[in-house]
């Protein structure tokens, strides 16, 4: 149940979960608003933000982005944040649940650097609790903040990539730098194990290259180091063949 | 592990999305704006709306007749279960340029008396969760109506009363019916939206709480299963005391025996360098005894073996006799020792006389252990009064020094078994950490409490608390000191 993936034959459904977490105020939900903002309305749900009943604590925020591959299969990606307070590793715990791909948004400064370490932790201890296997879920990790004082060198930052084998982006989520970079990075990791454990290619006729083009080609690109790969629409709403 | 698949995993219904009551309130208020009849259906046919209008006594007369009831019948499923799709008679409607491409898939759906249906899909984030069925209308392009087919329903139908029923539904152009489906639909969408924040809220505070719950649960069993070991430990450790202290006993006291025939020259005579080697060994053999007997003591203390014998006694003679057994080691360490009592305690005093000897003893040998030269030590006893901290008469007795103090952090602690302020200080000083221990197991089972207080460098005042008449309660069991260690009470705030 866990650590299947949602792969619905008798509906040709397949459901891609991404997980964006990592410390409280390190940035998932500016990705997931900047992911939103640039998307198609036709492929993309609404923004959701679900909050506590009892305070104004953010539960997580969702967002759906959907598409149908040529084989005529269905293909939903849902993109989810949980919450960075201390207070809830429960909901942490449940928004992670079958996550096939987790994007960390780490704080690139360096007084960040106990905070970042914590929740990687957790991560690793909530995908066991999860009988997720941290070999089987990848993880992408997003250094945001990058225009910070204090922000760690390049240099500091390919130490760190050394250090483990996940790939490393570097962000400024709230202008836009990154974002889609980490997007692609972690959509491509996820496709790879999915298809690794289910042969999406030999099963459902979906490529890596068609999946990747399929969310992109809605999105624009513009001004972001994806645009050569998938070169931004002009007009809006032509269907995909 | 977690039972069963968060909600966030599972696929959402209409029924989920959508509160059946507001929403149906909405559809009504809809009806009658717009005077068209709105069903709403899930993805398996079950309804979640159903307000008709105008129509109910022309369907009603139609149906009177079995070809009526066999042909409306028919419509009805096609409607509510065929495919919104353009096949099984439906067609796409007349709409109006600029709502094309906005046509989310509608469809119009004749029905064979010439009112018509229009079906729109409910499309939720890329999935199809339902339909709305908009109907029926009376088209505004249809001219001639009753139309003639209807008399094949039956001979007996009668078109002028068919004529008259009709004027009771919404007539329209089937554009400006879609349009306000269309309407509708949009409403739907905040309609779902505000639903599916509301059914996420609601659920996922329903799993995070039983999550919550599985984890403190787990926390919870964990404690327990250490405190079952603990428990079982300390029993174990007493248990081993007490077999250990009673088996080290016996041959001790054989040596000091024999020490002591020795140098009374039982065994014949000794030159005073001899004498004094036995007499060392006997000064040994008895401060072993007296730490093997509070070895013991507390080990009874802990298996819950001790019980106190009150009876009449003289507080006052029980300090003053404890001072005097202690005056040798005050003299040979340059201390000065000194009693204050009062003259004679108002009243009778019920107490363990033995023990409490005991107590006092201790604690004016622990005074004059960490007192240096030329320092003080004063044991007080006052008069019997009301006391706050029993809520009882009771008297209190001091042992004060001038020694090296405690820090204020470690005032619980030091009445732990086998507990020392530091390790260096067992070096120092000697002594196996018990003697406080034993002190606040006698008191509380008198019913009294033990204060500490102390500046480090400037000594230390231990104030025992002592009710007149220990209750009897406290007698039948002394709680081993263990018991502080597993409840903290202080705490409240």
């Amino acid at each position: 149940m866990h650590a299947t993936v949602q792969l619905n034959h008798a509906q040709r459904e397949l459901t891609v979960k991404i997980v964006y977490y990592g410390p409280g105020l390190s940035g998932k939900t500016t990705n997931l608003q900047l992911i939103h903002q640039r998307t198609l309305p036709d492929v993309r749900g609404r923004l959701l933000t679900v909050e506590t009943h009892d305070d104004r604590t953010l539960f997580f925020d969702l967002l759906p982005v959907f598409f149908s591959t040529a084989s005529g299969f269905k293909v939903k990606v849902k993109l989810f944040t949980v919450p960075g307070q201390v207070i809830h590793n429960a909901t942490r715990r449940i928004v992670l649940q079958g996550a096939d791909a987790v994007a960390f948004i780490a704080d690139s400064r360096r007084s960040a650097a106990p905070e970042n370490n914590a929740y990687w932790k957790n991560l690793v201890e909530n995908m066991r609790e999860n009988a997720l296997d941290p070999a089987q879920v990848p993880v992408v990790i997003q250094y945001n903040k990058r225009d910070l004082p204090d922000t760690k060198t390049d240099a500091e930052i390919e130490e760190t990539r050394k250090k483990g084998k996940e790939p490393v982006v570097g962000a400024i989520a709230i202008r836009g730098v990154g974002v889609l970079e980490t997007l692609f990075a972690v959509l491509q990791v996820a496709f790879r194990s999915i298809d690794a454990r289910a042969g999406l290619s030999k099963n459902i006729g979906l490529t890596e290259k068609e999946f990747l083009t399929q969310v992109f080609n809605n999105i624009d690109t513009s001004g972001t180091e994806l645009e050569k790969l998938f070169p931004p629409k002009k007009a809006q709403g032509s269907a995909t063949p | 592990m977690r039972q069963g698949e968060s909600v966030l995993q599972r696929r959402v219904t209409l029924g989920d999305l959508l509160e059946t009551e507001a929403f149906t309130e909405v559809v009504k208020g809809f009806v009658e704006l717009y005077r068209v009849g709105i069903k709403v259906f899930d993805e398996k046919g079950g309804k979640l709306a159903d307000i008709k209008i105008g129509n109910g006594d022309f369907c009603g007369y139609v149906f009177s007749f079995p070809e009526g009831r066999r042909r409306c019948t028919a419509t009805v499923g096609r409607v509510k279960d065929g495919p919104v799709a353009l096949s099984h008679g439906a067609r796409l409607p007349v709409l109006e340029a600029d709502l094309v491409p906005a046509s989310k898939g509608m469809v119009t759906v004749p029905c064979f008396t010439g009112l018509r249906y229009l079906i729109v899909p409910i499309v939720w984030e890329g999935d199809t969760l339902g339909r709305v069925v908009f109907g029926p209308f009376l088209p505004e392009d249809l001219a001639d109506f009753p139309p003639g087919t209807l008399k094949e329903i039956s001979d007996q139908l009668d078109l002028a009363n068919l004529k008259a029923l009709v004027e009771k539904v919404r007539r329209a152009p089937e554009s400006t019916i879609a349009r306000v489906l269309l309407h509708f639909g949009q409403l739907l969408q905040t309609m779902l939206f505000a639903g599916q924040k509301m059914f996420l809220t609601t659920q996922l505070h329903i799993e995070a709480t039983l999550e919550q719950n599985r984890d403190l649960e787990e926390r919870n069993r964990k404690l327990e299963d250490a405190n079952l070991r603990l428990k079982e430990l300390d029993r174990m450790k007493s248990a081993f005391l007490a077999t250990v202290s009673h088996e080290l006993r016996t041959p001790l006291t054989s040596i000091i025996g024999y020490s002591e025939m020795l140098a009374e020259g039982l065994a014949g005579p000794m030159n005073d360098e001899q004498v004094d080697y036995v007499r060392t060994i006997m000064e040994k053999g008895e401060t072993l005894l007296k730490l093997i007997s509070s070895i013991l003591d507390i080990s009874q203390i802990e298996a819950g073996k001790v019980r106190l014998n009150f009876e009449p006694m003289d507080a006052l003679d029980l300090v003053n006799s404890s001072v005097t057994s202690v005056k040798p080691q005050a003299t040979k360490k340059g201390v000065t020792l000194e009693a204050k009592v009062p003259r004679a305690l108002a009243g009778q005093v019920l107490g363990d006389r033995d023990r409490l000897r005991q107590v006092v003893v201790n604690l004016l040998a622990n005074a004059l252990k960490f007192t240096s030269k030329g320092g003080k030590v004063t044991a007080t006893v006052t008069e019997v009064m009301h006391q706050p901290d029993l809520n009882a008469q009771g008297y209190r007795i001091i042992i004060e020094d001038s020694g090296v103090g405690i820090a204020a952090d470690q005032f619980d602690k030091i009445f732990q078994s086998f507990y020392q302020v530091d390790s260096s200080s067992t070096r120092e000083y000697g002594g196996a950490g018990i003697g406080l221990a034993i002190v606040k197991s006698f008191v509380e089972g008198h019913g009294g409490v033990v204060r500490v207080a102390s500046e480090v460098g400037h000594g230390s005042r231990f104030t025992l608390i002592l009710p007149v008449q220990p209750s009897l309660q406290a007698q039948v069991s002394i709680s081993p000191p263990v018991t502080n260690l597993q409840a903290p009470a202080d705490d409240r705030f």
